[in-house]
């Protein structure tokens, strides 16, 4: 089953042209605890996250949407 | 061999005009044409649609080939899957009276124990089952795969299929249309397909609408794509939107008997007689309960069948042939007979009859053929005609449920006794609908089996069981053609290293030279001369922009901020959580801008790394992947100045360009940009040139090199170079979690940085003791070849503490060295009493060769 | 019927804001590859375009990097059904794209029956081979 990232320079495309970037979960800069726990604990709930994906064999630029895991509904 | 015939098991059976390969066979008498799968009971013709697994035969090596449906070909060789000795006597059909010790899902509960009987059990049930053997020798088959963009695919060109093709053509849409099968083929002659033939005409005529017959649709993907497999080819189609028109299969019942040689489905039956002009049987029963079972049972009639009965709803009594017998409202009881149909029950008005016959004949509903619309219910998919009836519900009262998999209604019965009580589970457990026909005869009968047992609150587990591709049996080699070649990368001084004789291996991703005669020469010419290597495939890259040194400070843990222009500093890359990613060179060009290099298999890593963190940092800079742009050259050894002097345009003395430092020259008219590298411990110049300079510049440095015998020099050598300064390879050294401490490289960390990639990980773990660490070993006895002891596990006694990812032996030291990644027992690296097979391991500080290295920075 | 042919055209990179992009992006030869970089197939000027592109953006970048690059070109009445073997894009009937073609990147321009494919340097063999494998009887 394939899935179909939508990049927003060139449209939607296959996932195999893609490479996911994980989940996004903003850093903040100074604050070392809260930033080891958002590497190395993360809540992984089920449902819709927001992740960044890196349009590999196309226009190469890093953007990010909302994906359903569990249904694989984008936005 | 006579022509207009085939081969079948010895004998030669001759073929008439429009014969399929099972009508051939049965107008010469076959009758068993497969044994089922478990219990090796003998099947015959049933759906003559080349749904059900019944007709499978082998046809010239290829087994699993509906032989209903498949053409017969003069000279085809055709033989019976299972069966020992052979289908027609097959003496495993014992295993049908050992069903009560065989209940369903017996294997996975018997030869469990003793664990020694598994493996010898599945052997034997592996010979036992399997429709037929795949020939050893046979090429897979040249084909093509292709894609095809289109605003509407129809599936099926029936009736109902050409007409939507129509209609979307007229609305302006380009369309494909395809089909299993040759259009109308399937349809014997008469008013059906004289319509069919008409709609065809206009769809042939029609610009905007491709046809592809003999292609079936075996699956709905996301986007939509549908994945058409022919024996030729792969297409992959992708429509705005999906017509199903791929109408419906005569429903399949499960009844005592249902599974007799000699019960026939309508249109088998119809087309055998009045296509293939071959009876069915001496004396047929026909029982029909829709129109289309009427039509059958007219086709049967006209084409001179012995119907004798016909039961029918009250209904449709006068529309019997006057010929047969009608039973109003008669009840199907059951089939009998021993290895094919004698006669069939049913019950009228309450009482059984027993009606004598050599066939039987059902026509009974119509199980709609949905499965790719079930398969992608998000997609935007259009059913038509038949296939969006609601079909019939079978009766399943005993009989097989499903023919594929052997599963009778008594195996259904004692799984839902198990416990297993929804149709998806029953599924899993009794493997019905996972055979040959996808579910195509046997999936309603197993929703239907499940629905009668479940209440009305439960009815979600009595529910159609999910459809996934393929809906039909695809040999792998068609799904194969889509898949391309390795992807190879190659410098644009591929053909002069083939030229020079070199051997010639994958690396990250590229072919390069391992060696060009013995690697030992090479490095010889390396530590005492000069030695020449294409180091093209480093990944390189351009940062610039106002923002550049904010992103390298931030991406790179190690100090840069003061790296002045015409300098160079070795980096790492750490990820998030602390870990090595790769590592490189960084070098500081006049403009406030920076060349990066990376290893060859990091490169589109790296480039996708300093992307990512430019786009997270809202950094204003420019990147540039020049991998493919430039070729590099490695000129190393203590001659490698004296080499270089003459065909340089501008100094290279140690004043102008030291160790750590880049610049700007031309050699040998190329442009290059010169690094002073020591990844192989002697004096380096890593030259950086435009690639298509590249095999100039490497002949005008070979001539150059003709007095110092300068030599080409491979990775083979070049894992003896590097292994004697201890320079360790992220991608065969690291391990994915090893941090800048375990590998012995914390020179490349500067802590004191504000923040950079992976800084909050490596605080945090800086509390916890090193567990492991990257240690130079040297060794005592072991193999000659010391590249044997690579992989091989560290042992401090009977206890693993660690793992050699390098080795080899070492000229320059005599022995043979390597590293290895090495356990701390109590905080601490074990130092003695290390064994690596038969070697005795001493840790040994890197580097071993020149450790002050006064070799590379002259 | 396809031909397919070799060559390696002046190929130039602007890395520049969007607005430095969007002042080239309209030039002959141009591929939009996003909004912050634009590549100019065929000869250019160099030092035009960095004039051009400084105006609006003076830290943009403007170089020569045809090295980079080879081109592959498809041309005739079958160079559509080649491309469709090779790659699941949909081509307009003139533009420009780029994605996945036999599985790398691959910069696409289309004129009619000619498709150009723009490869970096490192896989030009590789997709030539895989262009005369997957297409062979549409040169034959």
């Amino acid at each position: 089953m394939t899935l179909r990232i939508p990049c927003p320079n060139c449209g939607p495309r296959p996932h195999t042209e893609f490479m996911f970037g994980g989940q996004e979960r903003p850093h903040t800069a100074n604050d070392a605890g809260a930033d080891f726990a958002r590497v190395f604990l993360p809540d992984n709930d089920p449902g819709s996250a927001r992740e960044r994906w890196f349009h590999a064999l196309g226009c190469r630029t890093w953007f990010e949407l909302t994906r359903d895991a569990s249904t694989n509904r984008i936005g | 061999m006579t022509p207009g015939s085939l081969r079948f098991e010895g004998r030669e059976i001759p073929i008439e005009v429009g014969d399929t390969v099972a009508s051939a066979l049965f107008r010469a008498g076959v009758r068993t044409f497969s044994r089922s799968l478990k219990s090796r009971r003998r099947r015959g013709l049933y759906c003559g649609t080349g749904e059900c697994p019944n007709c499978m035969v082998t046809v010239d090596d290829v087994p699993g080939v509906r032989s209903c449906v498949t053409p017969a070909g003069p000279g085809m060789r055709v033989e019976r899957g299972r069966g020992w000795p052979s289908a027609e006597h097959d003496l495993l059909h014992v295993t049908d009276l050992m069903h009560p010790l065989m209940p369903v899902g017996f294997y996975m509960k018997t030869f469990v124990r003793p664990r020694f009987a598994w493996p010898v059990a599945e052997r034997v049930i592996r010979r036992a089952t399997g429709s037929g053997r795949l020939p050893e020798d046979r090429e897979p088959t040249r084909g093509t795969s292709r894609h095809l963009h289109v605003d509407t695919i129809v599936v099926g060109a029936g009736a109902s299929g050409l007409s939507a093709a129509l209609e979307a053509a007229s609305a302006g849409e380009r369309v494909l249309l395809c089909d299993a099968f040759p259009i109308g083929s399937q349809v014997p002659p008469g008013p059906a397909r004289d319509a069919i033939r008409a709609l065809e005409a206009r769809v042939r005529a029609e610009p905007a609408i491709g046809i592809l017959d003999r292609h079936a649709a075996v699956g709905v993907y996301d986007g939509p794509t549908v994945a058409l497999a022919s024996g030729d080819e792969l297409v992959q189609a992708h429509p705005r939107r999906i017509v199903l028109a791929t109408g419906a299969t005569e429903m399949h019942e499960a009844f005592p008997g249902n599974d007799l040689p000699g019960v026939w489905l309508g249109r088998a039956a119809s087309r055998m007689a009045g296509l293939h002009g071959v009876q069915p049987g001496r004396r047929v029963v026909v029982v029909a309960s829709t129109d289309e079972g009427l039509e059958h049972l007219r086709t049967l009639v006209a084409a001179g069948v012995n119907v004798t009965t016909a039961v029918v709803p009250a209904a449709f009594v006068d529309e019997v042939p006057s010929t047969a017998e009608a039973i109003a409202d008669g009840e199907l009881v059951s089939a009998r007979g021993r290895g094919r149909v004698r006669s069939v029950i049913v019950r009228e008005r309450g009482q059984e009859r027993r009606l004598g016959c050599e066939a039987l004949v059902l026509s009974t509903g119509l199980a709609p053929r949905d499965e790719l619309a079930r398969m992608a219910p998000d997609e935007p998919v259009e059913v038509v005609g038949d296939a969006a009836s609601a079909g019939t519900v079978p009766r399943v009262t005993g009989g097989y449920l499903c023919l594929c998999e052997d599963v009778s209604g008594r195996d259904a019965e004692q799984a839902w006794a198990e416990g297993f009580r929804s149709a998806e589970i029953l599924k899993r457990y009794t493997t019905s609908t996972m055979g040959p026909c996808r579910g195509a005869m046997c999936g309603r009968a197993l929703t239907a089996f499940a629905s009668a047992r479940s209440s009305e609150a439960d009815r979600e587990s009595a529910s159609r069981t999910t459809a996934r591709p393929p809906s039909r049996p695809v040999a792998l080699e068609t799904l194969a053609r889509s898949v391309h070649e390795v992807i190879e990368k190659r410098t644009s001084l591929h053909e002069t290293h083939l030229g020079a004789g070199a051997r010639l291996g994958w690396s990250g991703g590229w072919k390069r030279p391992f060696a060009y005669g013995d690697p030992r020469e090479e490095y010889a010419a390396v530590r005492e001369r000069a030695g020449l290597m294409d180091v093209g495939t480093l990944g390189t890259f351009l940062i610039a922009g106002r923002d550049a040194p904010a992103l390298v400070d931030r991406v790179f843990p190690g100090r840069v901020a003061d790296l002045g222009p015409g300098r160079s500093r070795y980096v790492l890359a750490l990820d998030e959580a602390g870990y090595v990613a790769d590592d490189g060179v960084l070098c500081a060009l006049e403009d406030g801008s920076y060349l990066l290099t990376s290893t060859s298999g990091g490169a589109e890593r790296m480039d996708a790394r300093l992307r990512e963190w430019t786009h997270r940092l809202g950094l204003h800079v420019h990147l540039l992947d020049r991998t493919s742009e430039l070729g590099a050259i490695l000129v190393a050894g203590p001659s490698a100045r004296e080499l270089l002097e003459p065909l340089a345009d501008d100094p290279l003395d140690p004043a102008s360009l030291p160790y750590a430092a880049h610049r700007e020259v031309a050699v040998a008219g190329v442009p290059c940009t010169a690094i002073r590298t020591g990844f192989v411990g002697e004096l380096g110049f890593e030259l950086h040139h435009p690639r298509s300079r590249g095999p100039a510049l490497w002949s005008a440095l070979m001539d150059a090199g003709e007095p110092v015998d300068v030599r080409p020099f491979g990775l083979d050598a070049l894992e003896i170079l590097r292994l004697e300064k201890g320079h360790l390879y992220i991608g065969q050294d690291a391990l994915p979690d090893d941090t800048p401490a375990k590998l012995g490289l914390d020179r490349a960390v500067d802590m004191t940085k504000d923040w950079f990639v992976g800084k909050a990980a490596l605080e945090r773990l800086a509390a916890i003791p090193l567990g492991r660490r990257l240690t130079g070993l040297a060794f005592d006895g072991g193999p000659p070849d010391g590249s044997e002891l690579r992989g091989m596990p560290v042992m401090v006694g009977d206890d693993l503490v660690g793992r050699v990812t390098s080795a080899a032996s070492s000229p320059a030291l005599g022995r043979s060295i390597g590293l290895a990644w090495v356990r701390a027992i109590d905080g601490q690296i074990p130092a003695e009493g290390l064994r690596v097979g038969d070697a005795v391991a001493t840790v040994a500080p890197t580097p071993f060769y020149d450790p002050g290295g006064e070799r590379l920075r002259g | 019927m396809a031909e397919l042919s070799t060559s390696r055209p002046a190929v130039t990179v602007v890395l520049g804001s969007a607005d430095a992009c969007d002042r080239v992006s309209a030039l002959p030869g141009a591929c939009p590859i996003s909004t912050v970089e634009v590549a100019i197939v065929g000869d250019a000027s160099i030092t035009a375009l960095r004039q051009a592109v400084r105006l609006v953006d003076p830290d943009a970048i403007v170089r020569d990097v045809s090295d980079g690059w080879v081109l592959h070109t498809l041309e005739g009445p079958g160079a559509r059904d080649a491309f469709a073997r090779l790659s699941e894009l949909e081509l307009p009937a003139s533009g420009f794209v780029q994605g996945a073609v036999a599985r790398i990147g691959v910069r696409v321009l289309i004129e009619g029956d000619r498709v150009d494919l723009l490869v970096p340097s490192m896989l030009a063999t590789h997709l030539r081979e895989r262009i005369q494998d997957e297409c062979r009887e549409l040169f034959a």
